[in-house]
């Protein structure tokens, strides 16, 4: 049986209406949160879980958490139901939400930490060697005695993970964690969930807009739209199946070379360069670049697929998200 | 036992927070001794104008103004996560965060704040209850130091009832919280003063509604020797009482109130 | 002017939302009337004073209904402060000072009016001896609107100088608390300053929180004679000259400080 088991999960939400003038009671209208999602997710599996704002992500990931209680459908984590048995449940869960801190403001992050053991009851031992474990991945040692305020964004989200691991937690959300992260910050933090997903087996579900994060940690993505589910597999298949539009980026010897190209291929030039924009699925690549070395001699060429970010908001376009 | 040692630590961290201000700190606990000491000055001047009321004279008025500021500011001081803080960590999503710990909810909002300003508040009322205490030649007993251990007690639990009640509120959005400041803060206005100098819907209201005069004023006029309405002696440590039950039985709605958050969302 | 006019139009349609809070504000306040006003009356019964009871449970209810007025505060300007984003009220070509005392007086009167005028509705219903007595004479009533007036300016100078020293330290909680607790204590909000010692009296009569509501109190209940007015009247608007000097001078030195921080 599957680590994570949802099948026709279903949410909507009772929005008060403003009480308009003449009218004596407030209107309420319903907004579907979530509409039917089955998926199933292995242990130690990597997931990216995407979908345009007000998809039904954070719904989700409340309901797998144990906040919310759904409107219907079946939800088993670790062969729990995580609104019923919310105790034992959220015992073995890590939860990130990059815009909200659960360590204490004022603080050393290690007494914050030292809460933590006594809220989640971890045994002195056990905690010691996590502990150590984890501040070695995460770089930690010198902030420990440090308060919160004092930390940098960068610094911050990696004491907040810590925290939220140190009870072991077979399964951890995160929540937009590299929101506002400089580059140095955001490429630590891959490699440190990576680190623990190799290490300690836990099971990730990311939420995320950052496309970047999903390419570099997950294997499998599922996007969700309009409270459904659109697409769950690998990432690849997603973008190749996106992955309308390349550009060749090319220099020539000659700067006045003008290459034969197929139907199909749109040329612009940009000083001495060549920008030759094309669809994959239409020209397939090894012809096109055949056909531009019969033109002439090529000092420099490039291959850019499209930026990840625009394809994205092509597949939520084609699909009306 | 963990959850009284969890709660004693968080208490510790959350005083070493704010010891990470003390200037604002001191500054903070001062206006808290400008307001008690006020309250305070009144009943003051109004046993100066008035010398008695009923038949309750200096002492005994200075001793139930102490009891009820003892045990409202001592239930504000260690409760202030239920009695202060609740309406932020809705809105701003930290209730979401306490459930995602395996504690009970309400453990951990008491656990989520502490307001130890308030200690310039219980000294005034402290001070008030010897002064009362003197003036009204009171003999202690073992007797009636557990009865006024059990008002303190109880009567904290029916403030935290009465919070329990603003935080229900909250829950279900309701935007007339100040309704239940009539019940709480109103109560404690009302029976800083011996019950039975007020009216009868007034009586009932803090007797069978808020029953800050079966928490407190039983035991408060057994320790007197002067028992209100003539009441027997072990009415003093049974009355008290209702403020577990009433604690009790919010308790139990603020649980249904979190069933409807989680069905709901924030 | 126009500007003026328009912060104090905006910060009251703000105040105008809150209906649901605002009834049970009403209750809240008009238990807490109740409660006090069945004090004195079992006081009173035990020992009559001087000073009639009709006037004390007058006195009770004007100062539960103009409560809102003395609460200080208008939280979101504190944020203001706070985060910095006043930065955007300097850049605006007005009088910061005349600005931010329009807005807290719109506050200040919307907010007390819309609850003032029901609670003593509510409190005309009531029998005599638990309800407001009517004012003791027209031009009393005329002296103790002028009064109110008054009152309202030296209130709302008041609060911008607290205003003021919380740009200084950024934290309003202290001095502001203070300021406001010694309010509720000298303005006769917690025990009439009718019934404070006589001795005392004369002196805090002259205090500023007692021109806020102590003084229109007065001259509507008739502890004043109309006779009285021009100087109870000329203490109230002296302190307002007083204090807003006082404001305006704080306010520019702190401003200065505010833009050198870099807001």
């Amino acid at each position: 049986m599957s680590y994570i088991q949802v099948e026709h999960l279903r949410k909507t939400f009772t929005v008060r209406m403003k009480r308009e003038k003449g009218h004596v009671l407030r209107e309420k209208n319903t907004v579907t949160a979530l509409q039917d999602i089955s998926f199933q997710i292995g242990q130690g599996e990597l997931v990216g879980y995407i979908g345009p704002n007000g998809a039904g992500k954070s719904t989700t990931v409340k309901i797998l958490s144990g906040i919310l209680t759904p409107d219907g459908g079946k939800v088993l984590v670790d062969g729990r139901i995580p609104w019923e048995e919310r105790r034992e449940h959220v015992r073995r869960i890590g939860v990130v939400f990059g815009q909200r801190m659960q360590l204490w403001w004022d603080v050393p992050i290690l007494d914050s930490y030292a809460l933590l053991r006594e809220i989640y009851r971890i045994p002195e031992a056990d905690y010691r060697k996590r502990l150590g474990e984890l501040t070695e991945a995460l770089q930690l040692e010198e902030l420990l005695r440090v308060p919160l305020r004092q930390l940098s964004l960068g610094q911050r989200m990696r004491a907040e993970l810590c925290g939220s691991l140190l009870h072991r937690p077979g399964l951890l959300f995160l929540d937009e964690p590299t929101i506002g992260l400089d580059a140095v910050s955001k490429l630590a933090l891959r490699d440190f969930l990576k680190w623990e997903n190799r290490e300690n087996g836990t099971t990730v579900l990311l939420t995320t807009h950052d496309m970047e994060d999903v390419a570099a940690l997950c294997s499998r993505v599922m996007v969700l739209g309009h409270g459904q589910k659109l697409y769950d597999g690998e990432l690849t298949g997603l973008l190749r199946k996106y992955d309308t539009s390349r550009t060749v980026t090319v220099r020539f010897e000659n700067p006045d070379t003008v290459p034969d190209l197929p139907d199909g291929a749109v040329l612009s030039r940009e000083g001495d360069q060549l920008k030759i924009q094309y669809a994959p699925q239409e020209i397939p690549t090894p012809e096109l670049l055949a056909r531009l070395q019969k033109t002439g001699i090529i000092r420099e060429m490039t291959i850019q697929p499209q930026n990840i970010d625009y394809l994205i908001a092509s597949m939520y376009r084609e699909m009306d998200l | 036992m963990n959850t009284i040692r969890l709660y004693l630590r968080s208490m510790r961290m959350l005083m070493k927070c704010q010891l990470e201000y003390p200037v604002f700190f001191i500054l903070q606990t001062l206006a808290q001794l400008v307001m008690e000491g006020g309250e305070m000055m009144a009943v003051i001047l109004i046993i100066d104008r008035f010398d008695q009321v009923n038949q309750w004279e200096a002492g005994d008025l200075f001793f139930f103004f102490g009891i009820m500021s003892v045990t409202f500011y001592l239930t504000e001081c260690f409760g202030r996560g239920l009695t202060g803080n609740f309406p932020s960590l809705v809105r701003t999503g930290m209730l979401d965060t306490l459930l995602l710990r395996p504690r009970g909810v309400m453990t951990q909002v008491l656990c989520s704040a502490v307001d130890p300003r308030r200690i310039t508040c219980i000294a005034v009322g402290t001070a008030s209850l010897i002064i009362g205490c003197s003036l009204a030649r009171v003999q202690w007993t073992l007797l009636k130091a557990a009865a006024m251990a059990e008002a303190v007690a109880f009567g904290s639990m029916l403030i935290l009832g009465l919070f329990a009640v603003e935080a229900v509120f909250c829950i279900y959005s309701v935007k007339s919280v100040e309704l239940v400041n009539a019940l709480s803060y109103g109560g404690r206005s009302a029976c800083e003063y011996p019950i039975d100098i007020y009216p009868r819907p007034l009586r009932i209201l803090f007797t069978a509604v808020a029953p800050f005069a079966l928490v407190l004023h039983a035991p408060a006029s057994y320790i007197l020797d002067k028992p209100i309405y003539g009441w027997p002696a072990w009415t003093a440590f049974v009355c008290p009482l209702a403020g577990a039950a009433f604690y009790g039985l919010i308790y139990c709605i603020f649980r249904k109130a979190m069933r409807y958050y989680r069905s709901t969302g924030s | 002017m126009r500007s003026y006019l328009s912060a104090f139009r905006l910060r009251r349609r703000m105040e105008l939302q809150y209906r649901g809070a605002m009834v049970g504000g009403i209750i809240c306040q008009v238990v807490f009337g109740l409660i006090l006003i069945a004090l004195y009356r079992a006081l009173y019964a035990g020992k009559p004073q001087a000073m009639p009871l009709n006037h004390v449970v007058t006195y009770v209810w004007l100062q539960q209904a103009f409560f809102r007025m003395l609460l200080a505060s208008d939280p979101d300007l504190l944020d203001k402060i706070r985060s910095g984003s006043i930065a955007y009220d300097l850049c605006r070509p007005v009088s910061l000072y005349g600005f931010y005392y329009a807005r807290i007086m719109a506050q200040k009167i919307t907010g007390s009016l819309m609850r003032a005028v029901p609670m003593l509705v509510f409190a005309a219903l009531l029998p005599d001896g638990w309800g407001i007595a009517p004012p003791s004479s027209v031009p009393g009533l005329f002296l103790s609107l002028l009064a109110l007036l008054l009152g309202l300016l030296c209130v709302s100078a008041l609060e911008n100088i607290t205003m003021a020293f919380t740009m200084r330290t950024l934290d309003p909680r202290g001095i502001q608390g203070m300021l406001n607790l010694l309010m509720m204590t000298f303005s006769g909000n917690i025990l009439p300053l009718t019934l404070f010692p006589d001795s005392w009296q004369r002196v805090i009569a002259f205090l500023p929180y007692a021109q806020l509501l102590d003084a229109p109190i007065r001259l509507y209940t008739g502890d004043a004679a109309p006779s009285e007015a021009v100087r109870i009247l000329s203490v109230q608007a002296g302190w307002v000259l007083v204090l807003t000097a006082l404001g305006v001078w704080l306010w520019n030195r702190h401003q200065r400080r505010i833009v050198l921080q870099g807001g």
